[in-house]
């Protein structure tokens, strides 16, 4: 039991009743979801009556910058995990390289993904090609502009944990990005599958 | 003394939910790199992204540690979307 006037800290692993950062970026998280999985839905049902299309142009894709961009996509979600819990001890400083090697990591994504759109282009492929390229380049790069997005946010967040901007104390600021980054991780584990191995 | 800060003990759980992901990774990458399909290889390979989404949720967002309808939000949104994507298939494959 505290003596009185203690305080208490609750620890941040304990159930709470709203999830981790600002309530705000949940709704917007909520708005983006919904949006990539009608996207989704679209592209599943599009490639009902075109099956033989679909499958026959998703052999041109290659699964194994997928692979690539899947890893290092992940590998981002775990070192924003270790910079919020960093921050959540205190370590500020800690927590910014974490959250640097995030970006890092999204930097990846963006440069191989760069690398696949550069291949399709040269091959002369565009929206107008067939429906399957149509939902492959307009999916992705909704998608490659999120994940720009959040590497923005998460470097933000980077600058102000790297001058002690946040404390044990004071947080959200970190678990909001964080959020954030872990949604746009989270549609590409569906957009992988669905669009790369799918047949 | 000795107690562990606010947070630390997510590392152990969270860094096996990432080893987990990256091993469910290469097992839909090994199955589209071998060219398998059909409804039931499609099937598991959207299950396994399915559970991959729910440990992002669970883990790395940190929803298992909250009660009331934020814990079910990406639950939700997985077995909605999840099912349209699994029925669009079943029925390519049965229609």
């Amino acid at each position: 039991m505290p003596e009185p006037g203690e305080t208490v800290v609750e620890p941040a692993d304990t159930v709470q009743p709203y999830p981790p950062g600002d309530l705000v970026i949940w709704i917007f998280i909520l708005a983006e979801l919904l949006v990539f999985g009608i996207f989704f839905a679209a592209y599943a049902f599009t490639r009902l009556s075109n099956a033989e299309l679909f499958n026959q142009y998703q052999l041109t894709l290659d699964r194994d910058a997928a692979l690539i961009n899947t890893l290092a996509l992940l590998t981002s979600s775990y070192f924003v995990v270790r910079g919020v819990v960093a921050v959540r001890a205190g370590n500020s400083r800690l927590c910014a390289r974490w959250t640097w090697g995030a970006v890092a990591m999204g930097g990846v994504f963006l440069v191989v993904k760069t690398a696949e759109y550069a291949h399709h282009i040269g091959a002369g492929i565009n929206l107008s090609t067939n429906k399957f390229y149509m939902f492959y380049l307009s999916l992705t790069f909704f998608h490659y502009m999120h994940v720009i997005l959040g590497m923005v946010i998460l470097a933000a967040v980077a600058v102000k944990a790297g001058r002690h901007g946040y404390s044990r104390d004071d947080y959200v600021g970190v678990e909001t990005g964080a959020s954030y980054w872990h949604m746009v991780d989270l549609v590409w584990l569906i957009l992988f599958p669905l669009v790369y191995v799918m047949r | 003394m000795n107690t562990p800060a606010p947070g630390r003990q997510l590392i152990r759980p969270c860094t096996w939910t990432y080893l987990a992901l990256v091993l469910l990774t290469g097992v839909t990458w090994a199955i589209g790199r071998a060219g398998l399909g059909g409804l039931s290889v499609s099937l598991l390979v959207l299950a396994i992204a399915l559970f991959k989404g729910q440990l992002i949720g669970d883990w790395f967002m940190g929803l298992s540690a909250v009660r009331g309808i934020w814990r079910w939000v990406i639950v939700i949104w997985l077995l909605i979307f999840g099912g349209l994507i699994g029925l669009a298939f079943v029925l390519t494959y049965r229609g």
